[in-house]
């Protein structure tokens, strides 16, 4: 295994992610296209940082796109994005491209096209700026399924209306199941006729509209 | 065989992307043989260079976003021509066209031939400026 990771535009996230990487141990190479901005990153001794278009096979030799086993594309422009991780997947055989998407709409076309994951920044931003607003109730939150369905921990309090009851007599949406309760030190998979009781943790697994509704029951919230 | 040609004329309507010198001069030509042609860009200054008697629909709007698409009536195209002076743009337009609205004739010109292979297994057309160019002077200098 080599561990090598080619990041391909986006200084400040270059920056910080190259980082983080490094710290785990694998070889990172930046390019970028702004010379100031490769001056900035290559303060860090262990950077290999190339300045030139990650859209152009030739910079991308230079930065011996080959040798890497990961390509992330980080440029602000989503066409750039999608051509570079094309040319790193078909040109120069790297495993796995990942890149950032600004408009959500594209996100299937880029998975469409070849690209392994694709990050939509405006919908992941928007999605903890929701769970930040919902901190009371859910206290975690983990999108899966391209986002669809989420998985999320509900607390239930004395005040909360569905305690007390069964589960079949709570009149929970469509496509919203609870998977599990954690009781005290106690966790078991519920059934219908598991009465709740204050101080109990959720787990629910539901469809992004459903879910509110549900812990509107749960908690009245 | 000519009926057939002219029942292909009329049910042909024809998208170009990009109102550069060689959109505006497509659009220009394809309009003056009676094609219903439809022209997108992103500044409606780069319409000047349409020819005067250009008589298709010229649409402002960013061709890489669906919607303005959908919105120049791509469902109804046979075929779309994206010439933008963007290699990058060029292609990621052309896959967006042929894949998710699955139009039949998709047409591209591409500056830097080393990018053909992102496209290399798709029924792209590609035009290369500079292959062409190369292949005239040759011809001239009788090589």
């Amino acid at each position: 295994m080599k561990n090598n990771v080619l990041l391909i535009g986006g200084f400040h996230k270059a920056a910080v992610l190259s980082h983080s990487l490094m710290q785990r141990g694998y070889q990172v190479t930046v390019i970028n296209e702004n010379y100031e901005d490769c001056l900035n990153l290559s303060e860090n001794k262990k950077l290999k940082v190339i300045c030139g278009d990650g859209t152009k096979p030739y910079v991308l030799e230079d930065a011996e796109a080959f040798d890497h086993d990961i390509a992330i594309a980080l440029t602000q422009n989503d066409e750039e994005n999608l051509i570079i991780c094309q040319l790193c997947k078909k040109k120069f055989g790297i495993h796995k491209t990942v890149s950032l998407v600004n408009d959500p709409k594209k996100t299937e076309f880029f998975h469409h096209m070849g690209v392994d994951s694709v990050v939509c920044a405006i919908n992941t931003i928007t999605g903890i700026i929701e769970q930040q607003a919902f901190m009371d109730e859910i206290s975690a939150i983990l999108p899966i399924g391209k986002g669809k369905i989420n998985i999320c921990e509900v607390t239930l309090s004395q005040t909360s209306p569905s305690v007390g009851k069964k589960l079949w007599e709570l009149e929970l949406p469509k496509d919203v199941i609870i998977g599990c309760i954690l009781r005290g030190e106690e966790s078991m998979v519920p059934r219908g006729d598991t009465r709740l009781i204050a101080g109990d943790l959720l787990v629910l697994i539901s469809t992004i509209e459903n879910q509110i509704a549900a812990i509107h029951i749960l908690t009245g919230r | 065989m000519k009926i057939d040609g002219l029942k292909r004329n009329q049910e042909r309507n024809i998208l170009i992307i990009g109102c550069g010198r060689l959109g505006a001069t497509l659009a220009s030509t394809l309009s003056e043989r009676k094609l219903p042609v439809t022209i997108i860009d992103r500044k409606r200054e780069n319409f000047r260079k349409l020819d005067p008697s250009f008589a298709g629909i010229s649409i402002e709007g960013d061709a890489t976003v669906m919607e303005v698409l959908m919105e120049a009536g791509i469902k109804n195209m046979s075929d779309v021509l994206v010439v933008t002076d963007n290699d990058n743009t060029n292609l990621f337009i052309a896959q967006m066209v042929k894949n998710v609205f699955q139009i039949e004739e998709v047409m591209i010109r591409i500056y830097d031939p080393e990018k053909q292979c992102i496209i290399k297994d798709s029924e792209i057309k590609t035009i290369f400026p500079a292959l062409l160019a190369t292949e005239a002077v040759e011809k001239i200098l009788n090589i």
